[in-house]
């Protein structure tokens, strides 16, 4: 988080995060087709040749004004295949919030657990913990075949106390309702810090 | 080396509370380092990617996008210093091309300067300048001013729910 006084402006950092090709991206780009240009930045992706996430996607949001400040919401993605966990902790760094995107197919189930796992290791990193850091989960691809129900995912994920949404992120189904959701929390937490700072 | 005494950047959490008078000293910093290279153009954000400040001729370039882009590029290398056990203060990527050299800077724990100054500077006053700026913003952040503001919304959960969906609401196109 960083607040400009003089500029009234209240930025905020937001990282999409899950297993390789849950839809990560998927999401950032449904967002910027989707919202007006005068309220977002260009997407910016850095892929590999075989148009996969090197490092990350970045989508800035800039909403209107909530109390006479303006948020900016910077919107990343990290690349999902396990040997780029030290990139995935890097874009970590400084998020307000984590969107984690999974994969609902049952043949992913190890690759969820293992990208949540690989979460929750990077947020102890940095001395946090899933129970200080707005966290929503989608469950992504519900519409493919033998995908598992919401309760189901929340269940294999041991996430049953935080906010879940069934997603086909592919048409645009759930990624509005993912994005409002955590951004509500993040700027929810935000002024809860603030009250007790 | 043994880089036992230097702070991990990887573990400094993200966030500053800037006041108007920080702003301004760093606008005075950053206009100071401008003139004095001369340098073309300067940026400074935070390590988590969100633009503070820029000075000097951007053209077209989306600073927002170049922001997240150079706290990526720092955080890059400081990792790879990390893991080589190579990590040490005030780290300073150069890069040298036919026309500029760019050079992005740590500032103090929470900030990157990037500067683009004309090849004809000498790299060696470039970096002089550029870690003097670096150590003067780093303590502007360090230090508490008394004009900060205090964040306070002052909505309640529901209203503010409202207030953030509709806000995305409106700039959804469907």
């Amino acid at each position: 988080m960083h607040i400009n006084w003089q500029l009234r402006e209240l930025n905020l950092k937001i990282v999409y995060y899950g297993p390789a090709s849950s839809g990560k991206t998927t999401n950032l780009e449904q967002i910027y087709s989707r919202v007006d240009n005068k309220h977002r930045s260009d997407l910016v992706s850095l892929k590999t040749h075989e148009d996969r996430t090197l490092f990350f996607d970045f989508l800035q949001l800039e909403l209107g004004k909530i109390s006479g400040l303006t948020p900016k919401i910077h919107l990343y993605t990290v690349p999902g295949q396990s040997y780029y966990s030290a990139s995935r902790r890097l874009v970590l760094r400084g998020a307000d919030g984590v969107v984690f995107v999974a994969d609902s197919t049952p043949q992913r189930v190890f690759a969820n657990l293992s990208a949540w796992e690989d979460l929750e290791s990077h947020l102890i990193s940095f001395n946090l913990s899933r129970n200080h850091t707005p966290i929503v989960v989608q469950c992504n691809k519900q519409d493919l075949f033998g995908a598992l129900a919401l309760a189901e995912m929340k269940n294999m994920l041991h996430v049953q106390d935080l906010l879940a949404f069934p997603a086909v992120a592919m048409n645009g189904e759930g990624v509005l309702e993912t994005l409002k959701a955590i951004t509500r929390n993040v700027i929810s937490q935000v002024q809860h810090q603030a009250a007790y700072a | 080396m043994n880089n036992s005494n230097s702070t991990d950047p990887s573990k400094t959490p993200g966030g500053i509370n800037l006041s108007p008078s920080q702003d301004q000293a760093i606008e005075q910093v950053l206009n100071i380092l401008l003139q004095k290279c001369p340098a073309q153009f300067i940026l400074l954000v935070e390590t988590s990617g969100q633009l503070i400040s820029a000075q000097g001729e951007s053209g077209k370039t989306d600073l927002d996008i170049l922001g997240a882009l150079i706290a990526g590029d720092l955080s890059a290398s400081q990792e790879i210093a990390r893991i080589t056990d190579q990590y040490q203060h005030a780290q300073l990527i150069i890069r040298e091309g036919s026309k500029t050299n760019t050079f992005i800077s740590e500032a103090g724990q929470q900030m990157a300067l990037y500067v683009r100054i004309d090849k004809d500077v000498p790299i060696g006053w470039a970096r002089l300048l550029i870690q003097e700026a670096s150590n003067k913003l780093a303590g502007v952040i360090s230090t508490t001013a008394e004009d900060v503001g205090k964040l306070d919304l002052d909505l309640s959960e529901e209203k503010l729910s409202t207030i953030i969906d509709d806000n995305l609401d409106s700039i959804w196109g469907g």
